[in-house]
């Protein structure tokens, strides 16, 4: 088919948004160069890349990866509803990019640290859709045997699933700790919600990474919500990616995977060059409620 | 490794021999018949501190003042000196943050020696110590044990009140997934710190601020760089044949002191040294008590849900109870928060007399 004369504007890759451009497709290759959405910084000269190249393996790949999320988080719904998953279950609908976009930037020695939103991290993260779910239905075959379940799931390099709200905060810095300590050029990645934003052990933990220069990556998923409270009747401040005061900051785009990816990308390379910790906001969104 | 100082150097009553400038540990030789080494507490963590960081890379301690203060009680006294910022880190006054950063590392397979400062502080930081800590090896079936130890003071002082004085040992010995140790003496402090750094579980190790200077009779095998004690097993401190008196920690002080007093009345008792509150050696107690027939327990914490509670449900639920002659008393803290006054505290705490008096009323004698 001939494209010559067609708008390359027409190839917008996002419904409903302006979209990242695309700058560049030759149409004989395997890859496409977009502009990533913009950042705002906070104690930063400059910030993540603002042009990203993404191949056809890459955007399969990612693809896939947020779509088996959304509809292993849309059969964890449905399971709930019929009495199958116990207890609490937390979804990680609408939010897939920020994983999948992170995993697109990190390497398999670094770490990740979450709260209970953890069922799409567990997937991508070395569990089949089938041990997930196994462990949400309490069976032997799950990801802990049955014995966490869907807020405890773990893996190599992957600390859980974590209950406690703001917990993971400093364990993630503590994770950061045995990276330096062993000299690894690794980052932990440690993931929490704009209600988890404001909990004191947050600023205990960025006071000490930054104190000993630990590699931490502090990401608040800001999904808008804290349980059922939305962020600005919870937060004096709903700017999180400035929270960290001394410890430097970017906003991210998070509906776009590519910002998402870009950015994290900038984040391995800032705390591998010892600089220290740096936090990230990502700005999202949960289609479901805090749990069912 | 040791200083000796063979001539003088008599134990002063803090137990700290002050003419010595090299902050290494010391033992003080007194010349017995016997030979026998003395060693303080204090003396004892620090000598088993030095030598499970040298032992083993993963090992550090971080807390409040233990490096370059030398430690609040002067318990890591002159390891940063020896083994610098990387082994040995001050903390800033952040608990909760400092505790779980020691959790975190112990995730990602380091060894850390987390102190309180006491464990009065702990309680900011409890939410790690038994979320992230004690579940997290059951909750991941396995995939992720977390070897830390948490050491630190506990219990009462002199004279620092109520939010300073409290005794842990019934709230940690309560959760599954800790190992909880109570050491009285300087083999159990070394023996089972040891123990505790070696052992791959989170280990909430419950020392006494008020015994750091005493000094205790230490033998050649103590004083070896492998000398481990089991977790988990009680110690025969003193054999009798009339009355089984348990306790742990400074408890145990007073249960001796009571053994003396009873033996001039010829009274024989039994003194069993705990060690452990969990895992707990209830097999030492009730062997003790199917030949005594009586048992009296003493603990410095409060009664309500205290360990002698637990002792006594435990005696009643097994054939143990077909063998008391007498119901289990029990001699514990008064059930107040610690006043300042030092005649309110002193009344407040555990005494010999209380001991003996409880003995005696166990064995129906005046």
């Amino acid at each position: 088919m001939n494209f010559a004369g067609f708008s390359l504007r027409n190839l917008s890759p996002k419904i409903g948004s302006p979209g990242s451009a695309v700058i560049a497709s030759r149409f004989a290759s395997n890859e496409v160069t977009f502009q990533t959405r913009p950042y705002k910084l906070h104690k930063l000269d400059s910030g993540p890349a603002s042009e990203t190249t993404l191949t056809k393996e890459d955007a399969l790949d990612y693809y896939r990866k947020m779509q088996v999320i959304r509809r292993m988080e849309t059969s964890a719904g449905n399971l709930y509803k019929e009495k199958k998953i116990r207890g609490f279950c937390h979804l990680y609908t609408g939010q897939e990019a920020c994983a999948v976009g992170m995993v697109g930037a990190m390497d398999k020695e670094d770490a990740v640290i979450t709260a209970y939103r953890c069922h799409g991290w567990t997937y991508l993260l070395g569990s089949t859709v089938l041990e997930v779910i196994a462990e949400l239905t309490g069976k032997i075959s799950g990801n802990v045997y049955g014995k966490g379940g869907s807020m405890h799931m773990y893996d190599k390099n992957f600390f859980g699933g974590n209950g406690i709200v703001g917990a993971q905060q400093p364990l993630g810095a503590g994770i950061a700790f045995a990276m330096k300590y062993r000299k690894q050029k690794n980052s932990c990645f440690t993931l929490y919600g704009d209600g988890a934003a404001n909990q004191g052990q947050l600023f205990e933990a960025t006071n000490m990474a930054k104190l000993w220069d630990l590699p931490c990556v502090f990401i608040c998923e800001n999904n808008g919500f804290g349980m059922g409270t939305s962020a600005d009747r919870a937060s004096a401040s709903t700017d999180y990616y400035t929270r960290g005061d001394y410890v430097p900051g970017i906003w991210v785009d998070a509906m776009d995977i590519l910002s998402v990816r870009e950015a994290t990308r900038f984040a391995k390379e800032y705390c591998n060059s010892g600089k220290g910790p740096l936090m990230m906001e990502l700005a999202t969104y949960r289609y479901s409620g805090h749990s069912i | 490794m040791f200083i000796r100082n063979v001539s003088n150097c008599v134990i002063s009553r803090n137990g700290v021999c002050s003419n010595l400038k090299n902050a290494l540990y010391i033992t003080s030789r007194r010349n017995l018949a016997s030979n026998t080494q003395t060693m303080t507490i204090r003396d004892a963590l620090n000598s088993a501190l030095d030598e499970e960081i040298k032992r083993d890379d993963r090992v550090f301690v971080l807390g409040e003042e233990v490096a370059q203060y030398d430690g609040a009680y002067k318990v890591t006294k002159g390891l940063w000196k020896k083994y610098g910022d990387e082994r040995l880190v001050d903390t800033p006054i952040t608990e909760m943050g400092f505790a779980g950063i020691a959790v975190g590392a112990a995730f990602a397979g380091l060894r850390p020696v987390c102190e309180f400062m006491t464990f009065n502080f702990s309680m900011q930081a409890i939410d790690q110590i038994i979320n992230s800590a004690a579940k997290t090896y059951y909750m991941s079936a396995g995939r992720v044990p977390v070897p830390i130890v948490f050491r630190g003071p506990n219990g009462a002082a002199a004279g620092v009140a109520a939010q300073h004085s409290q005794d842990f040992s019934a709230w940690f010995a309560h959760c599954p997934g800790l190992k909880v140790l109570a050491p009285y003496d300087s083999e159990d402090c070394r023996g089972l710190l040891k123990a505790a750094i070696r052992d791959d579980n989170p280990v909430v190790f419950l020392e006494n601020e008020i015994l750091y200077g005493t000094p205790f009779p230490v033998t050649e095998e103590v004083l070896k760089e492998d000398f481990v004690l089991p977790i988990g097993k009680a110690k025969i401190a003193k054999e009798g044949t009339d009355v089984t008196i348990v306790s742990y920690s400074r408890g145990v002080q007073l249960a001796l002191e009571a053994h003396e007093q009873l033996k001039k009345e010829n009274i024989s008792a039994e003194v069993i040294n705990l060690r452990s509150l969990r895992p707990f050696d209830f097999k030492t107690i009730s062997d003790s008590v199917k030949k005594t027939h009586h048992l009296v327990v003493v603990e410095y914490g409060w009664p309500f849900c205290g360990i002698g509670a637990e002792i006594c449900a435990q005696v009643v639920e097994t054939d143990t109870f077909d063998y008391l002659d007498a119901p289990v008393l029990r001699v514990t803290g008064v059930d107040v928060p610690m006043p300042y006054a030092a005649t309110l505290e002193s009344n407040a705490l555990p005494t010999t007399a209380h001991v003996v008096k409880t003995v005696k009323k166990s064995l129906n004698i005046q």
